[in-house]
């Protein structure tokens, strides 16, 4: 899935360039950012298999940290999608917890089945994120003031909502299949006698799809490159007649909708729906999306590259925990990983350019 | 609020006009909400001891707006205010209570550090050339580990009795911290309005080329109002520190989004290039008031924040539809606004600002 992904990063990056197709020979092979990450993660996995071999217990801790590295990994396509036309969602937690709220209220109150609340939740997360990106598109207001405001009034809604709806803050009621869904991995599905990992949990489907989704609409589809190009240049795009508004509205419901799956997948994960889901889904979306390779100015995104940033972010954290460091150092270690990762990419990309620029 | 000059005289006297209203509307919502609440307290929450805590817990809100507004002026964020200041204040505790260290001292070393971390943090984004934003976001990250690691689960409130009583201290029926809060409004409104380097800093924020053209390092600028920022911050902590019953890993934790409210509702852009020290502290006072309004009315605490979001998103909307009206009376009557007296000389970059996405 590598290469259709490049496509779009290089394609953006070649605007000054005329032959574009060649663009793909132009940077050499070590300067993949994507490629880097896929080895540090794999790298580290296997340290910290060798130094703890408990890190390689498939049910006791591979799954528990894909189920965690799949919730992340559409947190960051969520901040991805907005940062794609050039805008950020600092709400994507408070979205991910509006989500999950609609979710939790139609299982307790409507008795949804678990579908229809899935649904429910997708449709509350798009609006929520159609009506920031409506807002943002008509006023021309920065997208930064506008999702922080949104965060601030949907962190005291949902607290409200909840206080009002429930006794104890939490909605409690699984359909079923809630729980199926957070327990099972692919070792349950077995196609006659050859069964799954039992490290892979069933939950990643969702992060599958969105992969794919977001994947497709960058590489395949006129609307993805017209994202792209809103992002990259809003004035250029305007004048080539690209509705720029309707983009950024697209972007932001896009965005509101993964939020509000990755809130879902967040709820599941823990069995009830309350109000500190997503509390601390802000960090891990920049992370995830910003170690990939996405571009916070807009006009560059890498999906598989959120997946691998934040795969490594996760590996780093749960290695580190066995490894006995207390989880106050964690943050510390987090910090300083996100620091010198996009050091050494500036250093990379710098004297990968002067190469460019001399062998041309 | 003054902005680097647009589009010569005339766009300028348009800004400084609405800029001039936006802290007039400030003022009228405070002075008419304090009343209200008055009011509706059937005077109580006019006397002496109402009016002290009022004030009390103004100071902090205050500062950390003020941090947030010098990182603003040259077009930076500063998402690191809150775990700054609660690492500033841990510090300041833990050299207390465990180190046994006297409190000026204490006091000195931690705005110190705090100044030190911002001067690392503009170094850092000067020498990587890497978004101001994520940078930041990792020294929050690291601050708030750092945090954690030196206060642990516990609460430190066993230091000096002498900080906490100047904490408490009110002559006049005015808290000391609240005072302490105003002075370096004061003096930063001195030093971005009437300082040469503070003029820099905003031109360096308005129009980075331009700055640049005209012999200013942004470079160096940036710098500077990240130590800045950063030392208003650790004053922010010792506020905190002298009024707060103890220090733990919680303080500072709510502080980044309305580090970014008042500023905003304020009237600063987030583009660089304004500074609107008055509408700042104007704008923590109506933060306030609505967490006056909600403890007076025993209302859900959730209801601050969701009204706090509708202000900051209505004041933007409402700027903007403004804003876009008087541009379209100006070029309608094609006359120039008398030019109000000049506050301080319109900066050097006399180049319009660019905006939109960079």
């Amino acid at each position: 899935m590598r290469t259709p992904v490049r496509t779009p990063r290089n394609a953006s990056r070649a605007d000054d360039e005329v032959a574009a197709p060649k663009s793909t020979q132009r940077l050499p092979i070590w300067v993949n950012q994507r490629l880097g990450l896929l080895v540090l993660t794999v790298a580290l996995a296997t340290l910290f298999g060798i130094l703890r071999p408990a890190f390689l217990d498939q049910r006791l801790v591979l799954f528990p940290l894909l189920r965690d590295i799949s919730t992340l990994t559409v947190v960051a396509l969520a901040q991805m999608v907005a940062l794609s036309v050039g805008h950020m969602n600092l709400a994507v937690g408070r979205m991910a917890s509006f989500g999950a709220l609609c979710a939790g209220f139609g299982y307790d109150r409507l008795g949804l089945p678990l579908q229809l609340g899935l649904l429910l939740c997708l449709f509350a997360g798009a609006v929520i994120g159609a009506l920031t990106g409506w807002i943002i598109a008509r006023t021309g207001v920065g997208s930064f003031v506008v999702t922080l405001a949104m965060d601030f009034a949907l962190l005291g809604l949902v607290s409200l909502l909840y206080s009002a709806l429930t006794e104890n803050a939490a909605f409690t009621t699984r359909p079923s299949g809630l729980m199926d869904l957070r327990s099972t991995s692919l070792a349950d599905i077995c196609i006659g006698r050859v069964c799954g990992s039992p490290a892979v949990p069933q939950l990643a489907q969702f992060t599958v799809l969105a992969l794919a989704g977001l994947g497709f609409l960058y590489t395949c589809t006129r609307m993805g490159r017209e994202l792209l190009l809103t992002g990259a240049n809003p004035a250029a795009a305007e004048l080539s007649g690209i509705p720029t508004g309707r983009r950024i509205l697209l972007a932001h419901t896009l965005s509101g909708l993964l939020a509000a799956l990755a809130g879902f997948m967040a709820a599941v994960g823990t069995g009830t729906f309350r109000a500190s889901i997503g509390n601390d889904f802000m960090l891990p979306s920049f992370l995830g999306a910003v170690l990939g390779g996405t571009l916070l100015t807009g006009g560059i995104v890498s999906v598989l590259g959120a997946l691998l940033g934040t795969s490594l972010v996760g590996v780093i954290r749960k290695g580190l925990d066995l490894l006995g460091v207390g989880m106050e150092s964690l943050n510390i270690y987090l910090g300083c990983v996100l620091l010198l990762a996009l050091s050494a990419d500036r250093v990379r990309t710098v004297v990968s350019y002067r190469k460019v620029v001399r062998s041309a | 609020m003054i902005t680097t000059n647009d589009r010569g005289g005339r766009a300028g006297a348009v800004l400084r006009r609405f800029s001039r209203s936006t802290a007039m509307t400030l003022l009228c919502v405070t002075v008419a909400g304090y009343l209200a609440l008055g009011a509706a307290s059937s005077g109580e929450f006019l006397q002496g001891p109402s009016v002290r805590t009022f004030l009390q817990y103004l100071a902090t809100p205050i500062l950390i707006g003020l941090a947030q507004t010098t990182a603003l002026c040259v077009g930076q964020l500063n998402l690191a205010v809150g775990a700054l200041g609660g690492f500033t204040a841990c510090l300041m505790g833990i050299l207390m209570a465990d180190a046994g260290v006297p409190a000026p001292i204490a006091v000195a070393a931690g705005v110190v550090v705090a100044a030190l971390v911002g001067l690392v943090t503009g170094v850092f984004i000067v020498a990587t050339r890497i978004n101001g934003f994520i940078v930041t976001l990792g020294t929050m990250t690291i601050l708030l580990g750092a945090q954690y690691r030196l206060a642990g689960t516990r609460t430190i409130d066993d230091y000096s009795p002498t900080l906490r009583d100047l904490g408490r201290a009110a002559p006049l029926n005015l808290p000391l911290v609240f005072l302490t809060a105003l002075v370096a409004a004061a003096l930063l409104a001195a030093f971005m309005y009437g300082a040469i380097a503070g003029r820099r800093l905003l031109a360096a924020g308005g129009n980075p080329l331009a700055a640049r053209l005209s012999g200013i390092s942004t470079d160096r600028q940036i710098v500077l109002a990240h130590t800045l920022s950063g030392l208003l911050v650790g004053v922010a902590a010792v506020t905190a520190t002298a009024s707060l019953p103890g220090v733990n890993t919680s303080v500072g934790g709510d502080w980044l989004l309305p580090s970014f409210a008042a500023p905003i509702i304020g009237g600063v852009s987030l583009n660089g290039g304004s500074v609107a020290v008055f509408g700042t502290v104007l704008a923590a006072f109506v933060m306030r008031l609505i967490d006056a309004a909600r403890a007076q009315f025993s209302l859900d605490p959730s209801w601050v924040n969701f009204l706090i979001g509708l202000v900051v998103l209505g004041t933007v909307v409402g700027g903007r539809i403004r804003q876009t009206h008087l541009e379209k009376k100006g070029t309608t009557h094609e006359r120039t606004p008398p030019a109000p007296a000049s506050r301080g000389q319109t900066a050097d970059a006399a180049l319009p600002n660019a905006g939109g996405a960079r």
